[in-house]
């Protein structure tokens, strides 16, 4: 018997029980669906964080302090805020070839922030340099100048306050001693360049200061051998094309900085690019993606077996209808044939639908996280695949016990 | 212990069995055929009577090659049906052999033209041969206007004529019919028969399997079996047929 007319005998048979063979490949739909929805949300997601990452601090190195030996999975987020970078280590680092420029960053302590008579509670503002704010960064002004008491904000520090902060305004700082500073606020920005990859996430209020005359934590530079400002963490913004060289020479640098001297023992110091920052959430993200999609092959095992079970049954009430085939000159291979196709149709049915929901759901999904959707096709390739593959394997057994069927007793079978 | 009967050694057989025994391990082993020849010539028409338990239907499970003897040899159209492939027994069976069962076994979600056609799919014809043929078949039996019925909306007789043409699909070498009217009132039971006299007078051999002496009486001999042996064969001669 040939392939077309096995189909055509495995279609009917499924026809035949339309609702047992609905319910069979609604488990496969439910199975595929799941594995394709994970993957593709969890592939969207991943997609979103690389081209948040990569459109505004792709040329960027971070230097920091992190916890000494945190294995081999990467030094990982964790900064330790311990300022060992002094003004030497910024100059030299200037200098280094391949650099555009070195923002230091650093935290002032406040107590609170003032404006028209409204007043927020805050620990910390940012101090950095005028040059952490590119032009286009800019929304509203300008940059502040270095030694001015002047501010800029991002733009959702605009509502910080009762009424709206804009340019021209004036804020007062609290610092933590009860000392009250008036700065004018300047310029509102929508990022920094010397922000962490993932910091425009966190559309948080933000408030950033001149380090002259606002940062004050100063240690004596064992280089120069005068007391300098020092800074937790420094942004090193390379020439685009020569981001992994600049990365090699500031870790060059560093291991005979001031840095490296002032730090305490358990503390090291590593240069990352925001490339290292996406391997290390594409891992996270791919980790959890698997994680999931392996929940969501459950689904599928479960399906498997649903086949199977729905195949036995078929078998054992078709046990005299393969006595008959058999005494008219079915074979073996015919009749295994026969359930085979059968089986491997209720999973094709299940992927061919499976597949189309999946990544209506995925889509629905990323919709509604905001994030931009990215189909895994080849997920979609697998699903489909593994959706055969599971009509198959579910159906090999009941095929062969169905092949196995005598004939003698079949056609006594009542 | 053996009994030789017929024209064992005669040219024009389609159905040998040489010596044939055959023994199933049931606790103990039970001997159901205990050396029996025979041999069916083209265009016979044979019946097998006897008791139950007397072996008949083993007799009928080895020429329908559904099954293998212990020893001795079967042959159907000089094919072996000792061979140990199970596919080429169903290639005899498909070709070679055409069944007319007691309780019809027809496919229930086929129509009438696709059971008929049913041997010849096996036999990898193609679907506008296979349906000629069935239609063909099915006018014969004088089923024409039926053939897109499925067999419960078909009568007992008409299921029975169905599974005649359906026997008749490959031109098999014999016809084999355990108890065809078994199933079905007498009345219709003398059309069934009717119809296995025209299919033999057509030149096919039929070997016909009951424990109704009338219905026996529609063969050219009887085949009594008693025991696993052939106790005797009844030459009739077409004494017990319809003019």
């Amino acid at each position: 018997m040939d392939a077309r007319e096995t189909l055509r005998m495995a279609g009917r048979s499924i026809r035949s029980h339309k609702l047992r063979s609905a319910l069979t490949v609604i488990g496969v739909v439910i199975g595929i669906a799941s594995v394709v929805t994970f993957a593709s949300v969890g592939a969207s997601v991943e997609a979103d964080i690389v081209s948040e990452v990569g459109s505004s601090s792709a040329s960027n190195v971070y230097v920091l302090p992190t916890p000494a030996g945190e294995g081999d999975d990467g030094p990982g987020f964790g900064g330790v805020s311990q300022p060992v970078f002094t003004e030497h280590d910024v100059k030299q680092l200037e200098k280094t070839k391949g650099v555009r420029q070195v923002l230091p960053r650093g935290n002032v302590r406040v107590s609170a922030l003032t404006h028209a008579n409204d007043t927020v509670s805050r620990n910390q503002i940012t101090a950095t340099t005028p040059a952490s704010f590119p032009q286009d960064a800019i929304v509203a002004g300008r940059a502040f100048r270095s030694g001015a008491r002047e501010a800029v904000v991002s733009r959702s520090a605009r509502q910080a306050f009762e009424s709206n902060l804009s340019v021209g305004d004036t804020l007062s700082i609290e610092t933590e001693d009860g000392n009250a500073t008036t700065v004018d606020v300047v310029g509102v920005v929508n990022r920094t360049a010397g922000q962490l990859p993932f910091a425009s996430f966190a559309g948080q209020p933000r408030f950033y200061v001149p380090t002259d005359p606002f940062y004050e934590r100063t240690l004596e530079s064992p280089a120069v051998g005068a007391s300098q400002r020092a800074y937790p963490q420094l942004t090193v913004v390379a020439d685009p094309a020569r981001v992994s060289t600049v990365k090699g020479s500031v870790q060059n640098y560093l291991a005979g900085s001031d840095a490296a001297e002032l730090k305490p023992e358990s503390v090291e110091l590593t240069a990352q690019t925001s490339g290292d920052f996406v391997e290390e959430i594409q891992d996270i993200v791919g980790q959890v993606t698997r994680f999931v999609t392996a929940i969501a092959v459950i689904a599928l095992v479960v399906a498997a077996i649903g086949i199977a079970n729905i195949m036995l049954v078929s078998v054992a009430e078709r046990t005299r209808e393969i006595g008959i085939m058999k005494a008219v000159g079915a074979r073996n291979r015919d009749v295994m044939g026969l359930f085979l196709a059968e089986a491997t149709v209720l999973g094709a049915v299940g992927a061919v639908v499976g597949l189309p929901l999946g990544i209506a759901v995925s889509y629905g999904a990323t919709v509604y996280a905001e994030v931009a959707f990215t189909p895994a096709y080849g997920w979609f390739v697998i699903a489909v695949a593994v959706g055969i593959l599971v009509g198959v394997v579910a159906g090999l057994y009941p095929a062969w016990r169905a092949a196995r069927v005598d004939p003698i007793d079949a056609l006594r079978y009542e | 212990m053996s009994s030789t009967a017929g024209t064992s050694s005669a040219d024009d057989s389609v159905v040998r069995l040489a010596d044939v025994r055959k023994t199933y391990d049931l606790g103990g082993t039970v001997e159901a055929l205990a050396g029996v020849s025979l041999a069916l010539a083209a265009g016979s028409y044979t019946a097998v009577m006897g008791p139950s338990g007397s072996g008949k239907s083993t007799l009928l499970n080895l020429v329908g090659a559904l099954d293998t003897p212990t020893e001795g040899r079967v042959t159907v159209a000089d094919h072996d049906v000792g061979t140990d492939s199970e596919a080429e027994r169903a290639g005899i069976r498909g070709t070679e052999i055409g069944f007319v069962f007691q309780t019809f076994n027809l496919m229930p979600r086929l129509d009438a033209t696709e059971n008929v056609a049913l041997p010849l799919l096996f036999d990898d014809w193609s679907r506008e041969r296979r349906r000629e043929r069935a239609r063909e078949l099915l006018s014969l039996v004088g089923l024409g206007d039926r053939r897109d019925h499925r067999p419960n909306e078909l009568s007992g007789g008409q299921r029975q004529r169905v599974a005649i043409a359906r026997a008749l699909a490959p031109d098999p070498a014999v016809v084999l019919a355990d108890e065809p009217t078994g199933n079905i009132d007498t009345e219709t039971g003398a059309e069934i028969m009717g119809l296995l006299d025209d299919v033999n007078a057509r030149g096919n051999t039929v070997l016909l399997v009951t424990h109704e002496r009338a219905i026996a009486e529609h063969a050219d001999r009887i085949v009594h079996i008693r025991d696993g042996t052939i106790e005797s064969i009844e030459s009739l001669d077409g004494a017990g047929r319809d003019a």
